[in-house]
């Protein structure tokens, strides 16, 4: 944890200059010591948190613990109290939403928010656009088409994004995310109200947007099952602070996971 | 459900934008095709009250049109538009009136205005420029607020342009009507200016940004996460919107010769907003069609308004018809289509579904 720590704050400075340090390594998301009260509760405290490059790092934990605040966070959407957050060498605090879309920072939402009156196609335009706008550095940008057709949703390009199936628009919130050539792509519960088969085909995509789009993913999921297969590394979250972090088999089994998932919530887990 | 046949051939970024680009010049094409035909027919065959009508019919269309720019695309309801209208109107009136006139209706004209006469089309272009600043500046406090908040701004605009024209007798000669106005605009021009607006609105609808505006319209936030800049969109599409509405307000006092501030009021704020709910605000046929229905139905009204026969019965003068009418007509679109007539369609694309549905949906593509 300390050696993380002291790695990722080689990369922290405040006045860090814009566009990619040549020392730092790409496509890395770098939390440092990130803290965010809502009055006097905090919803994340102290979360030091080194998403490496092209990993497929989990980030679980009971309702509440600051899963969705965290991602927040790192968006622009809310500004930290205190910590850090720097993306390719370059610091993300203080930027607005919009400028840490441009800067690689692809998110979805844990209530899907796609863009209504607007096509498949169009949905994923809109990324698409910021990116071959804006995005400087990052990872190859693939055309809409072909975004399309890798998430499955070709054949449906000029169908109106909001009557597609549940499953589906899950889906086209990610495509249009990675219509951004994102450094880092943030989920937040993408697998939440889909059936079995659907989240088994969400495991396999995950795996290949990571090979395919060379961007690291950081996924939020209270399935457990899923969230064993798909990622390399996996971090809890307990009341706003990482409790720990590591392989998927260690952490859930690890016995203080298991006592903060019976302790806190475990009512509402599908597993 | 209906699974909609695609071309599914591997197209080439390249290709992909100029797809996108031809389809909306294909869709500008349909709308100017049908504005100008159906005018050009008018002034060939259509007594003169009929095209003075379809003029003042083709002038409100470029008001809607210029309020479908803002309000369709970034989904806040503007009623300051007809305060832009007068504004072209006005601005237009002051620079082209001869100096002549001027002696007459503004004397005591202050920045020595009253001896200044340029010609139509400078006074156009002054006006239209002068319109579109004045767009910016109110713009740029305007892409700060919200919803209702934005909507209430867009209000106070109309009262204070009214409130400016009207007491600012020496200017705008106040409530009383200036008049001397060179008309050097016929129907021709207007038709002319009717067809550019259009093609103006359905590109922008469909550009990358306009795409962009009307993400942000349904969801800022996630438009924002997508790196959509939703103040810089929304402020461009305001300007370009209040340069059409002001180069509406021109054209109409070059071919009337004489306004009143009190034209350019809630009166016509209201009619022309209607126009653009019945017809659906978000799509540009949508101008169109409201603007179509609603001329069309209210002249019909007016002709009830000033006492018929029918079988023999006659039936008495009921003014204030048409304006009862018109609210009716509003809530009947609104309880039964409540994105209006076109919900938000374009033309090519309710001939595309029609096609569809008739099944010779197979033999194209
Ligand atoms: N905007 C806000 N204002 C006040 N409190 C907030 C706000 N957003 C989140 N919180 C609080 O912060 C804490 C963390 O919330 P967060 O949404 O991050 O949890 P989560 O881990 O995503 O939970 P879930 O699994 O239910 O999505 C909660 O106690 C929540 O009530
Ligand atoms: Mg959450």
């Amino acid at each position: 944890m300390t050696a993380m720590a002291l790695e990722a704050d080689l990369g922290v400075d405040e006045g860090a200059p814009k566009g990619p340090l040549p020392a730092a390594p790409a496509r890395c998301l770098d939390i440092v010591d990130l803290s965010k009260r809502f009055g006097g509760v905090y919803a994340v405290r102290g979360v030091t948190l080194r998403c490496g490059a092209g990993e497929i790092l989990g980030l679980i934990g009971p309702n509440g613990a600051g899963k969705s605040t965290l991602i927040n966070l790192i968006t622009g959407t809310l500004r930290p109290d205190t910590g850090a957050v720097t993306m390719d060498g370059r610091s993300l605090v203080g930027l607005t939403v919009p400028q840490c879309a441009r800067a690689g920072v692809g998110r979805t939402f844990q209530n899907i928010r796609l863009f209504a009156h607007l096509t498949v196609r169009q949905n994923v335009e809109v990324a698409h656009t910021t990116a071959s706008r804006h995005r400087v550095g990052g990872p190859e940008l693939h055309s809409i088409d072909d975004l399309l057709s890798r998430m499955g949703l070709a054949a449906l390009a000029e169908r109106m994004a909001t009557t597609l199936p549940y499953g589906l628009q899950r889906r086209l919130e990610i495509a249009r995310a990675l219509a951004l050539a994102p450094s880092y792509l943030l989920l937040d519960e993408p697998a939440a109200g889909m059936n079995d088969t659907e989240s088994e085909q969400l495991v396999d995509l995950i795996q290949k947007i990571r090979d395919d789009f060379g961007c690291g993913v950081l996924v939020i999921e209270h399935d457990l099952r899923f969230i064993r297969r798909v990622c390399e590394r996996v971090a809890v979250l307990h009341m706003g602070e990482i409790l720990t972090i590591g392989g998927p088999e260690d952490v859930l089994n690890d016995p203080r996971v298991i006592d903060v998932y019976i302790g806190g919530g475990d009512e509402e887990e599908p597993t | 459900m209906n699974t909609i046949s695609v071309a599914e051939g591997r197209r080439s970024p390249g290709l992909v934008l100029d797809a996108r680009l031809a389809g909306n010049a294909r869709g500008a094409l349909y709308l100017a095709v049908i504005a100008a035909a159906v005018g050009l027919l008018i002034m060939a065959f259509g007594s003169p009250f009929i095209v003075r009508l379809m003029a003042t019919a083709y002038i409100n269309l470029i008001v809607v049109v210029g309020l479908q720019i803002f309000m369709g695309n970034a989904n806040v309801v503007n009623i300051g538009h007809a305060g832009f209208m007068a504004l072209g109107a006005y601005f237009v009136a002051i620079f082209a009136t001869p100096v002549m006139m001027k002696a007459v209706v503004i004397p005591n004209a202050p920045f020595g205005m009253s001896g200044v006469e340029v010609g139509a089309l400078w006074a156009f272009l002054i006006s239209v420029a002068m319109t579109t600043l004045i767009g910016l500046i109110s713009g740029l406090v305007l892409v700060r607020l919200a919803g209702i908040a934005a909507t209430i701004l867009t209000i106070s605009i109309l009262v204070i342009v009214q409130g400016v024209l009207v007491t600012w007798t020496d200017l705008f000669r106040g409530a009383q009507a200036f008049f001397g106005i060179p008309k050097a605009v016929g129907p021709g021009l207007i038709i002319l200016a009717t067809v550019a607006a259009l093609v103006i609105a359905r590109m922008f609808k469909g550009s990358r940004a306009g795409v962009q505006l009307r993400a942000s319209a349904t969801d800022p936030l996630a438009a924002e996460a997508m790196g959509v800049d939703v103040k810089r969109l929304r402020l461009v599409a305001w300007v370009l919107g209040s340069a059409v509405v002001g180069c509406a307000g021109a054209l109409y006092a070059l071919y009337a010769g004489t306004i009143n501030a009190r034209a350019f009021y809630f009166h016509t704020a209201f009619l022309t907003l209607a126009m653009s709910i019945v017809g659906g605000m978000r799509s540009v046929t949508g101008a169109m069609v409201g603007v179509a229905l609603l001329t069309v139905l209210l002249e019909l009204i007016r002709i009830v308004e000033g006492g018929i026969t029918v079988f023999g019965i006659e039936f008495p003068d009921m003014l204030g018809l048409s304006g009862l009418m018109l609210g009716v007509i509003i809530v009947t679109v609104m309880c039964f289509r409540p994105d209006g007539f076109m919900g938000g369609h374009e033309i090519e694309e309710a001939i595309a579904a029609l096609r569809k549905r008739f099944g010779r949906g197979k033999d194209e593509s």
